[in-house]
């Protein structure tokens, strides 16, 4: 579904990443574990096209996607979240989701939705039925009138999912879904992206929590300064000395 | 030929000083409060009429009516600073705004009450001096070297004194700063005065080489703006360069091109650099 | 339903109005008014929804003005063929600005200081271009395609009518709905498919093509062309109206355009007098009441409800 093939990112004198090769299967959740700094993030950042690689390919469906524009591979059906939930001030959860519903109603009507504009929309009864399913599936329902400063850590983290779910993807990229929150909230994360995959979304979900994604992916990458230092089940990664290095220190992975 | 592009060089050069001083104003209060503050243009204008008020009709001595104008500038400033500035930190749009407002309410008090008839200061410094077959006013060049100081002073301020250093660390990091005991209050307001005063300075000087207008601060504010971004919007020494820059290249071209297309290189020098390279030439140098 | 009913009421009364007062008078106010309510109107699809301060709008009202009048006399056209043409032109430069600007990526303050620049470029070409514009001078315009303040009136309210109703349908629209995305937060826009690029340049040509209307009507209303039409005064004018009015419901520039327009024909402002109180009323709605005159009556209304 999607292949990296010699990605590297260079700014200025640091590399972000390095030669980094890797493939996603479809219906399969990949983590992608690494500590801070290890590259995990801007990786996400080319893939979903908010940064341009310095040299390699990425492969989407058999098209390489390098350099294109971040609402083209969006439209391709590749979706990114954010770390830090980037939000819409002032408007509630609910609005942000019918914005977020822009993609699919191109995506159905594509030219003829301009004759919507000035015909009383169909579509945006369509639209918002969609929305409050995409709310129950991420247990926002309660948040649905909520407007974003209102809402707690948990909720935005879970609403940039829902405004990615809202884009129809083929592949949901997750940056750090997890961090800072409780863990009744991960719970709740963790159940969601489940059902997801039972539906059969691919993910990708990078973080540098190792516990929530040892449970959750089938298959794992450890990233260590831009470069790939380990492949396999999540067990397998996670017991891999240069992995336990990399997070723990040399005298660590000697024990 | 030569003669009459050298004569232009040196008078590109000598206006440039003036787009340059503005610009430092303009590039000070960018660097400190995070907005571009096209009031500075009036200021320069307050500054201007002020001095030519203290000079022809109370009677001061020159030296004493810039003082003067530059006292008067000040003063608006924090007026301006304490009323109107203070409430649009770090926001460019709104600070554009509430500056345009100002720029709006104060040339037309000075309509109001210069009315629109240029006014001409009496001649301060008659005589010419030759430099080299160029025919240059004294005042021009007294002009010249009096900015150039104030230039170099505040750049020597910037970097040797505690406060100068300072206002760098704090325009490089707020946080850092803030945390170190810079009193980021002061400092702001303290910048958009002293900004003024430049500015006024500015006006005051002109006030000696040409006559008066009331519009005369939305011309120059414009071009200062532009050598400020022209040369990097946050560096001293490059708006000083970025004026002299401008001035020169208009005077030369108003050899080649016509009068009407002298105000359009700012303006299209300005889209150029805005979209090519939005920091200024000289980013990244102090 | 409520709002439809109230909407109807309000264009029943400004459609029989002239029988109620023969003033000449009151009319022409409110046909200026009209026509700068267009003008504040299409300039706050572009900076109050889309969030683009575009300091171009005066440009495009005023050269649609001048285009108008040279189309027609030039080319044979007429009038109507004249705002037409205005239009079309307006419409070709605002997509070659918007695209050259929107293309840098370039920032709300970036894009305020550009689009002065191109509107300034715009107004030094009208001014020096002696042969066709007449320069400072400016041209009377003879021609009287509309005749009578009644015929004014009609057409005015129903030009302003017009633009309400396409920037209303635009607004409530998924095309609305992406406008609000860009200027809240573009970068999430970017991520979730919306074409960030090509919608702030719909916002910004649609804006200009109706302030290009609004010129081609107002200068022939007035009855002469000047430079001073594309000039910043204008720009500060329009965005006065903007900011008075309200910048969240469509129609709420409206009202900041009927008391700007309205108070200097009371009070008798001079020119001077008319730029102070735009730069006081600036002033006065960013640092006391950003939500506008709409906006302030919105929340008394909610308050007391």
């Amino acid at each position: 579904m999607l292949e990296v093939r010699g990605l590297t990112k260079r700014f200025g004198g640091l590399t972000a990443v390095a030669e980094l090769s890797f493939s996603i299967v479809q219906g399969e959740i990949i983590g992608i574990f690494g500590p801070n700094g290890s590259g995990k993030t801007t990786l996400l950042n080319l893939v979903a096209g908010l940064a341009r690689p310095t040299s390699g390919v990425i492969l989407w469906q058999g098209t390489n996607i390098a350099g294109w524009q971040a609402h083209q591979i969006a439209a391709a059906g590749l979706v990114k979240t954010f770390q830090n939930p980037q939000l819409f001030p002032e408007l509630t959860a609910l609005e942000h989701l019918l914005i977020a519903g822009h993609l699919a109603l191109k995506r159905r009507l594509g030219w003829q939705r301009l004759a919507t504009l000035f015909r009383h929309a169909q579509a945006s009864q369509t639209l918002a039925h969609r929305a409050r399913e995409v709310l129950a599936l991420c247990r926002l329902d309660a948040a649905r009138e909520a407007r974003a400063a209102e809402l707690s850590y948990g909720e935005e983290k879970m609403l940039g999912v829902a405004m990615g779910l809202m884009c129809e993807p083929q592949l949901l990229l997750l940056d750090e879904p997890a961090s800072g929150l409780g863990a009744e909230e991960i719970a709740n994360l963790e159940r969601v992206l489940r059902d997801l995959k039972r539906e059969g979304m691919t993910l990708c979900v990078i973080d540098h929590k190792v516990g929530f994604l040892r449970q959750l992916a089938d298959r794992a990458i450890s990233l260590h300064h831009g470069a790939k230092i380990a492949e396999g089940t999540p067990e397998e990664v996670l017991r891999n000395p240069s992995v336990v290095s990399a997070y723990l220190g040399r005298a660590h992975a000697a024990i | 030929m030569t003669q009459l592009i050298a004569g232009q060089l040196l008078n590109g050069a000598i206006v440039g000083t003036l787009y340059g001083i503005v610009a430092l104003g303009v590039t000070l209060t960018f660097g400190i409060t995070g907005i571009v503050n096209f009031a500075l243009g009036v200021f320069m204008m307050l500054g201007a009429y002020a001095a030519w008020y203290f000079a022809d009709t109370v009677g001061l001595p020159y030296p004493l009516a810039v003082l003067a104008a530059v006292g008067v500038t000040a003063a608006a400033g924090l007026a301006a600073d304490q009323a109107l500035f203070r409430f649009t930190r770090n926001n460019l749009v709104n600070g554009l705004l509430v500056s345009l407002g100002l720029i709006a309410v104060l040339e037309a008090c000075a309509l109001l009450v210069f009315t629109a008839t240029p006014k001409e200061m009496h001649r301060v410094l008659p005589g010419i001096v030759m430099l080299g077959g160029l025919v240059l006013p004294k005042m021009k060049l007294v002009v010249f070297a009096l900015l150039l100081t104030v230039i170099f002073a505040t750049y020597a301020a910037l970097t040797r004194t505690w406060t100068g250093r300072a206002a760098y660390a704090y325009a490089q990091n707020p946080e850092a700063a803030a945390l170190m005991g810079v009193a980021t209050a002061r400092l702001q307001s303290g910048v958009v005065v002293y900004s003024c005063g430049l500015a006024g300075l500015g006006g005051a000087l002109y006030a000696a080489l040409y006559s008066l207008e009331p519009t005369l601060g939305s011309l120059f504010i414009l071009k200062a703006v532009e050598a400020a971004i022209l040369a990097g919007i946050g560096s001293v020494t490059g708006a000083l360069l970025g004026g002299v820059i401008l001035g020169v290249t208009e005077g030369v071209g108003s050899i080649y091109l016509p009068l009407a297309f002298r105000d359009a290189y700012g303006l299209v020098f300005l889209v150029l650099i805005l979209l090519f390279k939005p920091a200024g030439l000289f980013a990244g140098r102090r | 339903m409520k709002r439809l009913a109230g909407t109807a009421l309000v264009a029943a009364a400004l459609l029989a109005l002239p029988l109620a007062t023969q003033s000449d008078f009151v009319l022409t106010i409110l046909v200026f008014a009209f026509l700068q309510g267009m003008l504040a109107v299409s300039f706050n699809l572009v900076f109050g929804y889309a969030g683009q301060l575009s300091m171009f709008h005066a440009a495009a009202f005023g050269i649609a003005a001048y285009a108008t009048h040279l189309f027609g006399k030039h080319l044979g056209v007429g009038y109507w063929g004249g705002v037409v043409l205005a239009a079309a032109l307006v419409a070709a430069i605002s997509v070659v600005v918007g695209a050259i600007c929107f293309r840098f990526r370039l920032r709300e303050f970036y894009f305020a200081v550009v689009t002065l620049a191109f509107s300034e470029m715009a107004r030094l070409t009208v001014l020096n271009w002696n042969s066709m514009t007449n320069g400072s001078l400016g041209i009377n315009l003879q021609e009287r395609p509309i005749d009578g303040t009644l015929a004014w009136y009609y057409v005015a309210l129903g030009a302003l009518a017009i633009t309400l109703v396409v920037c209303w349908r635009l607004v409530h629209s998924w095309m609305g709905r992406a406008f609000v995305a860009i200027r809240l937060n573009d970068e999430l826009g970017d991520t979730l498919g919306i074409n960030v690029f090509r919608y702030k340049l719909v916002a910004f040509t649609a804006g200009s093509i109706m302030a290009a209307f609004a010129g081609s009507l107002y200068a022939y209303f007035l009855g002469s062309l000047e430079p001073g039409l594309l000039s910043i005064d204008t720009s500060l004018g329009i965005i006065a109206m903007v900011l008075l009015g309200g910048r969240r419901a469509v129609a709420a520039p409206v009202l900041g355009a009927l008391v700007l327009t309205a108070l200097p024909h009371l009070i008798h402002f001079s020119a001077e007098i008319r730029s102070l109180v735009y730069g006081a009323i600036l002033i006065f709605s960013i640092l006391v009441m950003p939500q506008g005159i709409y906006g302030a009556a919105a929340q008394l209304i909610r308050r007391h409800a």
